[in-house]
């Protein structure tokens, strides 16, 4: 796997690391709005393109009323899985406290929109980690 | 909507084009990523399918 390395790894770091207030800053553009992060950071294609991307898996969870996490201590394991939900950050509040979503266990695309909805947060949460390395100058 | 495989082929195509343009940046190796993680996700997805076949599901949990 070797052959599969990032592209980043076969050049070097072209970008100066930004100072830490910046790189905390775009940071948490990056956490609030997905691909806001990438835009700060002058990479607009690519922050307008995760937006997109974290944006449709949301919806499309939505749409087929999956769980959006909250924490239950009954089950732990929902904590964890509520801090990857949180990852998708501004869009995670409008739902929970603004729309009141809560999900449908019974319906039919429930397990389906769980997976959506999660996958959008943990995107977002890779998001944040490339920010980082991008402000860092440790990648393009 | 509903369908199975069709949620299948949109998550697979979500996750692979996140994957691409996260990890490549040369045009060329995009396509090539993004066509391993496409195709890696679908077609595994029916292999799995095709092995699970022959095995009885049982009867639906129940809704608490």
């Amino acid at each position: 796997m070797a052959e599969t390395d990032s592209t980043e790894a076969h050049q070097p770091a072209t970008q100066v690391a930004l100072p830490a207030p910046q790189l905390l800053l775009a940071g948490t553009l990056a956490w609030l709005v997905p691909g806001l992060g990438h835009i700060y950071l002058k990479r607009h294609f690519r922050g307008v393109a995760f937006f997109l991307l974290v944006l449709i898996s949301v919806a499309v969870g939505c749409r087929l009323e999956g769980n959006l996490y909250r924490p239950d201590r009954k089950a732990p394991l929902t904590y964890l899985a509520t801090a990857g939900a949180l990852g998708m950050g501004t869009p995670y509040f409008i739902l929970r406290y603004g729309l009141h979503y809560e999900g449908r266990l019974e319906a039919a695309g429930f397990e389906y929109g769980t997976a959506f909805l999660l996958t959008g947060g943990l995107m977002n949460l890779l998001l944040i980690l490339d920010t980082w390395d991008i402000g860092s100058g440790k990648k393009e | 909507m509903l369908s199975h495989f069709f949620l299948m082929v949109l998550y697979a195509l979500l996750v692979s084009l996140f994957f691409t343009l996260l990890w490549r940046r040369d045009r060329r190796h995009q396509v090539t990523l993004f066509l391993q993680l496409f195709l890696g996700m679908v077609l595994g997805g029916l292999a799995a399918a095709w092995l699970m076949y022959p095995f009885p599901s049982g009867p639906p949990a129940p809704i608490p």
